[in-house]
């Protein structure tokens, strides 16, 4: 492994050894080493270009590497890239690959890289995820998209078939840690180019990853052989890992007790029941997503939520605890903030409503209320949409039952998911039940989201919450800038923040390696094994 | 007879091209697309999916684009949700998986169901009636959304028999549960209809007339009971057939075998409008074609009908 010694203080070193999880002392590997482990719905696609969703990341990770990977903490590591350096001002990354072949025996280059980097912003791929080049701050990527540019004037290009430089149009603080996801992956251009749309099916597809498609049946299974062209073949233990539909929780969790799957998500409310019958195998673990009750601040909007006075009440009336505790049961937390609460580096404002008791809260919420002129008997009325779902459907009643005492009448409008995001997105609703996921370990991901010219469906703006996002991106401490950031949501309320997601899951202990630090359930087959039990 | 039935597939054609227009026209007028989800796509990004897709094309000209595709290549177009595969291929691997279940359940559910009803209609009002009456009573009112989960949990965690789901075109221990889940209900209510028919028509006069010439009862029932008390049953199993062999959205989601009853469903909650004009295609065509075949074996059954 080649090291690169920093010669700039901007410069990062990043030259871990290689990562594998090996078998710890007093552990015997069985003999049969397959880990089957449980998909919600079918894969909608294994184009790294075109892939949208959880399920089908997991399998592209398995399949393809990326520049870097992450760890069982969700650090980032080497994957392809053995090193890299920063130029001075922050703008240019250079990577130096490490010898890895194709499944098909040819040679990982740079220019692959830059192949599938173009391929996605090109307008003719349709890439959902175009907008993932964007967000990675990458040259010129806006400009393609729009068809203003051609593609091959994206800020990526192979200096030789082993160094991949990027230019981005901003320093960029988190831009190692989109590189390992899946649209950032590379792709095979002859296969690609030979097959069209059809060559991710299992006859055709080529990878760079740990494993090779065996059989993909959709909406039924997938299966993964391990990959003897992976780079670190040696140290990959897993030798078949199977990804099996089952569309209801339930049955799922049926067939997990009857020994079919390896590891399955716990439907809801039924944590503290198997945790209590079989602690060795119900986790829950911290997952970067936040749950939130979004007002609509637009023009569109109703006029009583323009009152940050009735929009804090509702904040402050919203029982937190009762909705982890007695609804969810599966470990998740209240949230205060917007940012989940075990992001990297993120510590929580002083002050503010996360320290006074639910009482005071109430308290707080109907002097509030009484001020703008509502209560009991001139209740506000408002409707809180959320698309079909169990848990969606209880946490809503929960919030009805909450805020009406204080003299909040709330309609539930319950809709299905399509209509759901389309009225959200049209600012065609009241208050509306909202959850985001972190596209990476650092807080911006969530931050983001408020900025004017974010995804922000309430249509909230705030110049200096603005300001501060923008200062954050070249500021050498973040932490306080973000408080700050969370600190003004806290007075502006422009949403209810209710929970910070866990993941729920039950898993088989003989299977050891998987991540329960990751906080986004970042997990590669080739760190996990199975011992004999 | 044959001009009936030329007569009848000409009418088929304007059918389905209604069918087509107005499914097409209904897809689009529902909230969202393909492309709206949790975080909201740029708009160039959408502008992008919408040109490769051609959603950017005034509606007369998709449907009428639809509709040479399907003409000229038998093409139904490229999977908006499953960018990998193209309709023909989704429904190729789904359809089979749905007909194979659905056929075993129809049959099942023909042979169990009938037998029960004509033995409770020959063995009116006694022990045997009660209980088939009271099998079928029971069968009818438990879903299959309570069945399925409960076949699950015996036969794959209690008993360890089957496998919980899933499917293998060579392993039939995959297409049990599936069967008896589906099949169940229809059972039921075939027995029913089976044993009502079957009632009034023992009590007809041709029956009457040959008991008094001394025929053996199973020639009675066989020859001249069962054929006639078949019409309602008949009528009521044309559209059953398609229905089953087009899969159980219900079958699908709990047994997870990748048929196309769930692929339908979700494309509709998705708007993945190409799987879902394919899938609304095949299952009118499949509709209209038994329509067709049980108005044939009606003429067949009963000497009276004439086209």
């Amino acid at each position: 492994m080649t090291r690169f010694l920093a010669s700039t203080a901007l410069a990062a070193l990043l030259a871990f050894p290689a990562h594998a999880v090996q078998p710890a002392e007093g552990e015997t590997l069985a003999e049969n080493q397959t880990y089957t482990y449980w998909l919600l719905d079918a894969i909608k696609s294994l184009d790294p270009a075109k892939n949208t969703d959880v399920e089908g990341s997991d399998a592209l990770r398995q399949l393809f590497e990326g520049l870097l990977i992450e760890d069982a903490q969700g650090n980032m590591i080497p994957g392809v890239a053995e090193s890299h350096e920063v130029s001075e001002d922050g703008l240019t990354y250079t990577f130096h690959l490490r010898d890895a072949n194709w499944s098909n025996g040819d040679p990982v280059t740079a220019g692959d890289f830059v192949y599938a980097w173009q391929r996605v912003v090109k307008p003719e791929t349709a890439s959902e995820y175009a907008w993932y080049m964007e967000l990675m701050n990458i040259a010129n990527a806006s400009e393609i998209i729009a068809g203003e540019m051609e593609p091959d004037q994206l800020g990526v290009r192979a200096i030789d078939d082993k160094t991949l430089e990027v230019t981005l149009t901003e320093p960029t603080p988190y831009f190692l840690s989109t590189l390992s996801h899946t649209t950032a992956y590379p792709v095979p251009q002859s296969v690609v180019e030979e097959h069209g749309d059809a060559w991710v099916q299992p006859e055709n597809i080529v990878g760079n990853g740990a494993y090779t498609l065996a059989s993909h049946n959709l909406g039924v299974d997938i299966v993964f052989e391990k990959n003897p062209e992976y780079w670190d073949a040696d140290n990959v233990i897993m030798q078949t890992v199977r990804g099996v539909t089952v569309n209801d929780n339930n049955v799922a969790l049926t067939r997990y007790q009857a020994g079919e799957l390896d590891r399955v998500q716990i439907p809801a409310g039924q944590y503290p029941r198997l945790e209590q019958e079989s602690p060795e195998e119900a986790t829950s673990v911290p997952y970067g997503c936040s749950y939130a009750y979004i007002f609509n601040l637009s023009e569109k909007g109703p006029e009583v939520l323009k009152d940050n006075r009735v929009r804090e009440a509702m904040a402050l009336s919203l029982n937190r605890d009762v909705i982890v505790d007695q609804i969810l049961q599966g470990g998740q937390e209240p949230a205060y903030t917007w940012v989940h609460w075990a992001i990297n580096g993120f510590a929580a404002p002083e002050g503010g409503m996360a320290e006074m008791t639910q009482e005071e809260r109430n308290e707080r919420a109907r002097e509030l209320l009484a001020e703008a002129g509502y209560g009991p008997d001139n209740p506000v009325r408002l409707s809180l949409q959320y698309n079909t779902d169990e848990n969606h459907r209880l946490l809503a009643i929960a919030a009805q039952q909450f805020w009406r005492p204080l003299g909040i009448e709330i309609e539930l409008n319950n809709v299905e998911w399509k209509v759901h995001t389309d009225r959200l997105q049209n600012q065609d609703f009241e208050v509306a039940r909202y959850a985001w996921c972190a596209d990476y370990n650092e807080a911006s991901t969530f931050l983001d989201w408020f900025r004017t010219d974010g995804y922000n469906s309430g249509k909230w703006s705030n110049e200096e919450y603005d300001q501060l996002l923008a200062q954050a991106a070249t500021a050498d401490d973040t932490t306080p800038i973000y408080q700050r950031a969370e600190a003004i949501l806290d007075e502006e309320n422009p949403a209810v923040f209710v929970y910070h997601y866990a993941k729920v899951d039950m898993i088989n202990p003989a299977i050891k390696g998987l991540p329960r630090e990751n906080l986004r359930n970042t997990w590669y087959a080739k760190d996990i094994y199975r011992t004999a039990e | 007879m044959f001009a009936f039935v030329l007569r009848r597939l000409a009418v088929a054609i304007p059918t389905l091209l209604l069918l087509i227009v107005f499914s097409f026209t209904l897809m689009h007028l529902a909230p969202g697309g393909p492309f709206t989800g949790e975080r909201a796509l740029p708009p160039q990004v959408l502008a992008n999916l919408e040109a490769q897709y051609g959603l950017n094309d005034p509606l007369w000209l998709q449907i009428w684009n639809y509709l040479v595709g399907i003409v000229l290549h038998f093409d139904f177009g490229p999977s908006f949700v499953y960018p990998d595969r193209t309709v023909n291929q989704l429904i190729a691997a789904g359809f089979p998986v749905t007909l194979t279940y659905g056929a075993l359940s129809f049959a099942a559910a023909v042979i169990f169901g009938v037998s029960l009803g004509a033995i409770a209609a020959i063995r009116h009002n006694s022990w045997v009636d009660y209980l088939a009456v009271g099998v079928s009573i029971g069968a009818q009112v438990l879903p299959n959304f309570v069945m399925a989960p409960l076949l699950v949990l015996v036969f794959t965690l209690w008993y360890g028999l089957l496998p919980g789901g899933g499917w293998s075109f060579d392993d039939p221990s995959f297409w049990i549960m599936p069967v008896i889940a589906l099949a169940t209900s229809y059972m039921a209510s075939i027995a029913r209809i089976t044993r009502s028919s079957m009632l009034e028509v023992l009590g007809s006069n041709h029956i009457r007339t040959a008991r008094a010439k001394g025929m053996p009862e199973h020639r009675v029932i066989l020859r001249h009971a069962l054929k006639p008390a078949m019409l309602p049953v008949i009528s009521y199993l044309g559209p059953v057939f398609v229905s089953m062999i087009t899969g159980s959205v219900v079958i699908d989601i709990y047994f997870s075998t990748g048929g196309i009853g769930k692929a339908f469903v979700d494309s509709a909650l998705n708007r993945d409008y190409a799987v879902m004009m394919g899938v609304t295609i095949l299952v009118g065509a499949l509709t209209i074609l038994f329509n067709l075949i049980v108005d044939v074996l009606y003429a067949w059954i009963d000497p009276k009908i004439r086209y």
